[in-house]
């Protein structure tokens, strides 16, 4: 049996999210709750629920990884609905491989 | 085999590790199943090349990367367990941590003996263990290892990290490099259209860089030898091609250098133009901080460009330092530029290295001789 040891306080100071800006952080919520394609676009009040952080806040987010090409939107019934890219999902996966 | 990574899924080089073993053994007259993750527009099942590839659709999701990563092991699981009521299989492969868990459970479950390939580790690849999940990432690695019944390493560095990390016995470690297809670099390109679709000027020299943009790969430290560099040589370009978290810090380094307007950031690009603009390439720069292996270095050298790395791990194995390569001092731009700047100015130089390095890939990385010592491996672990 190996136990694994429990971080100090101080380590978690270089957790790399921490260190992630808060569009990169959305991202890789989106992608692991499975916002990867247009049938599983999710709306911006899902993800700001998945992601604890305020809609308004959320809303400016998904719109620098649109514009930078991470994510992309679908209109459906007048509901703006997210889902990560190609790129996206290969931006996301580099954190932990 | 299971890997969370297969065409066109490609995130690093466990993708075509994969693809041209598998590709290889089929050639060889076995049979392959790849058990791998769903990617957009990819079949969830099709043969390609003989193998046969089955793409797990994530049915369930969580924003906890380590909870993802269990969820989509147990669907692995869920199709392993379809596909062995029509299969027998005689060894699984794991690669990485990523599939551990299915890989485990299938060996208990389908009572065939495990082999791991452990293309890096959690403790190499953050430079220590910083967070709860890195602990538990590296908890993942050690217990694959230890339910392996052999484990491969892809260097002699990657062996000794894992016999002195996991303290595993060395004789259950084999070492087997990563291969290379070295006939996608036998084409003749037209250097000016292939510069003009990336927007390069037809008389500049390009420094390459290919890889993810994570703290491991030391790109910043091929930013901070920019100035050195374009002082030497105004007619060369340093060109970025890939993706990763760091790449708004990366392009936020390079704008803060006066010479922001000759590093271009081209993102992630298919192998088709990957391997066009390497061959139009006057040096590949390989910075790395850690690399247990190094496959970029190798298609530097396949397609005859000179190539500066860092003196680490798999690259110091790969590279002879001034014979086949430039190995450069890591974390040391000062160093990065020295070589850069050697090869750019001396032309004799440059192809002598390059000539060497040509010679050594085709004579030690080719996918059948990798392939060949896999098999051994195998054979080892089902004791015939």
């Amino acid at each position: 049996m190996r136990f694994i040891e429990k971080p100090s306080e101080s380590d978690f100071v270089r957790d790399k999210f921490s260190r992630m800006p808060d569009d990169i952080y959305l991202l890789h919520i989106m992608h692991n709750i499975g916002a990867i394609d247009s049938e599983r676009a999710l709306p911006v009040e899902e993800i700001a629920r998945w992601a604890s952080m305020e809609k308004q806040r959320v809303e400016e987010n998904l719109n620098k990884l649109v514009e930078k090409g991470y994510a992309t939107l679908r209109v459906d019934s007048e509901v703006k609905r997210y889902f990560v890219t190609i790129d996206g999902i290969r931006k996301v996966l580099s954190i932990y491989s | 085999m299971f890997t969370w990574e297969y065409p066109p899924r490609i995130v690093g080089g466990i993708s075509r590790h994969c693809e041209g073993l598998a590709r290889e053994l089929v050639k060889k007259g076995h049979t392959v199943h790849i058990v791998t993750l769903e990617f957009p527009g990819a079949p969830l099942y099709e043969e390609r090349n003989g193998v046969k590839i089955h793409r797990v659709p994530i049915e369930l999701g969580h924003p906890n990367f380590i909870i993802w990563t269990l969820l989509f092991n147990h669907f692995m699981e869920k199709r392993i367990a379809e596909i062995s009521k029509n299969e027998k299989f005689d060894v699984i492969h794991a690669h990485d941590w990523l599939v551990a868990p299915v890989s485990i459970s299938s060996k208990h479950y389908l009572g065939v003996p495990l082999v791991s390939t452990i293309h890096s580790t959690e403790v190499g690849r953050a430079q220590g263990l910083h967070t709860q999940d890195s602990f538990l990432i590296d908890g993942f690695e050690w217990w694959l290892t230890y339910e392996s019944k052999r484990v491969i390493a892809t260097s002699y560095a990657m062996k000794r990290e894992i016999e002195e990390h996991f303290h595993l016995p060395s004789e259950k470690i084999d070492v087997i490099p990563n291969g290379i297809d070295v006939s996608k670099y036998e084409v003749n390109v037209e250097h000016e259209e292939v510069k003009k679709r990336f927007r390069i000027n037809p008389d500049e020299k390009i420094i390459l860089f290919v890889g993810r943009l994570v703290p491991q790969k030391g790109v910043e430290y091929l930013i901070m030898a920019a100035p050195k560099i374009f002082e030497q040589h105004p007619d060369s370009r340093i060109i970025i091609v890939g993706n990763g978290w760091i790449k708004d810090n990366l392009m936020s380094l390079a704008s803060s250098t006066k010479y922001s307007n000759k590093i271009t950031f081209l993102g992630f690009l298919d192998d088709r133009d990957l391997t066009e603009l390497t061959l139009c390439s006057d040096v590949l720069v390989v910075p790395s901080i850690y690399e247990p292996f190094g496959i970029v270095a190798l298609e530097g050298m396949a397609a005859g460009v000179p190539v500066v790395a860092s003196n680490v791990g798999g690259l110091a194995e790969i590279i002879e330092h001034d014979r086949t390569g430039f190995l450069a001092h890591k974390e040391d731009p000062d160093s990065i530029a020295f070589g850069i700047n050697k090869i750019l100015s001396d032309p004799e130089y440059a192809h002598k290295l390059a000539q060497n390095a040509k010679r050594k890939v085709y004579e030690t990385y080719s996918w059948e001789a990798v392939a060949r010592r896999t098999i051994e491996v195998y054979r080892k672990a089902i004791g015939e």
